[in-house]
């Protein structure tokens, strides 16, 4: 059947702040952790972690708000 | 020998610790793409009640837990409805003025009969 593309839209950005959400928890769980064990609980490694989550989420959802546009290589006809 | 070899054996452990997190969270996809973290959350979700009820068990507690409402709230009906909401209404927004203001003027007309 054929999907609706404003639904697919709203579909990909459900993914995208559930992604966020993901690896903001998980940026700040593995910060926590490394603060704790190897940085007597300073503050800034829990902050680089979430940070760093929250950027490897933009990452996804741009390339996954991208690919539409892009051409995949399997798309080669001969 | 031994004051030696403590902190080796420290950092050692903290090294193993921090490592194995690392290895968790790369392998259950927590770090891949949108896909890998939806599953990943998917099958948190479906683990988490028999957890849970193990755990009551475990502590002897038998409440039973309300079951989580399926949450239906979509942001993004939710902001457009919020939009229209809020154009129709700054829309509205002179003639329900007016219409206030003359209601106004009437009411304080009648008092001064």
């Amino acid at each position: 059947m054929f999907s609706m593309s404003e639904k697919e839209l709203g579909k990909k950005w459900d993914r995208c702040l559930a992604d966020g959400a993901i690896k903001l928890g998980t940026g700040l769980g593995l910060g926590i952790v490394f603060s704790v064990l190897f940085f007597k609980r300073h503050t800034w490694p829990i902050s680089l972690g979430s940070g760093a989550g929250l950027g490897m989420a933009y990452a996804n959802c741009q390339n996954n708000l991208r690919s539409h546009y892009m051409l995949h290589r399997g798309d080669k006809e001969q | 020998m031994a004051t030696r070899i403590w902190p080796v054996m420290k950092l050692a452990t903290k090294v193993t610790i921090a490592g194995g997190a690392v290895y968790v969270a790369y392998d259950s996809g927590l770090l891949g793409n949108s896909e890998q973290g939806s599953e990943a959350l998917r099958k948190a979700k479906a683990v988490i009640p028999p957890a849970m009820e193990e755990w009551m068990k475990y502590f002897g507690v038998e409440a039973q837990l309300p079951t989580i409402p399926k949450i239906e709230f979509s942001p993004v009906d939710a902001w457009n409805s919020g939009v229209q909401w809020t154009i129709s209404n700054l829309s509205e927004a002179p003639t329900k003025a007016t219409e206030y203001t003359s209601q106004g003027l009437q009411y304080l007309k009648d008092l001064t009969k």
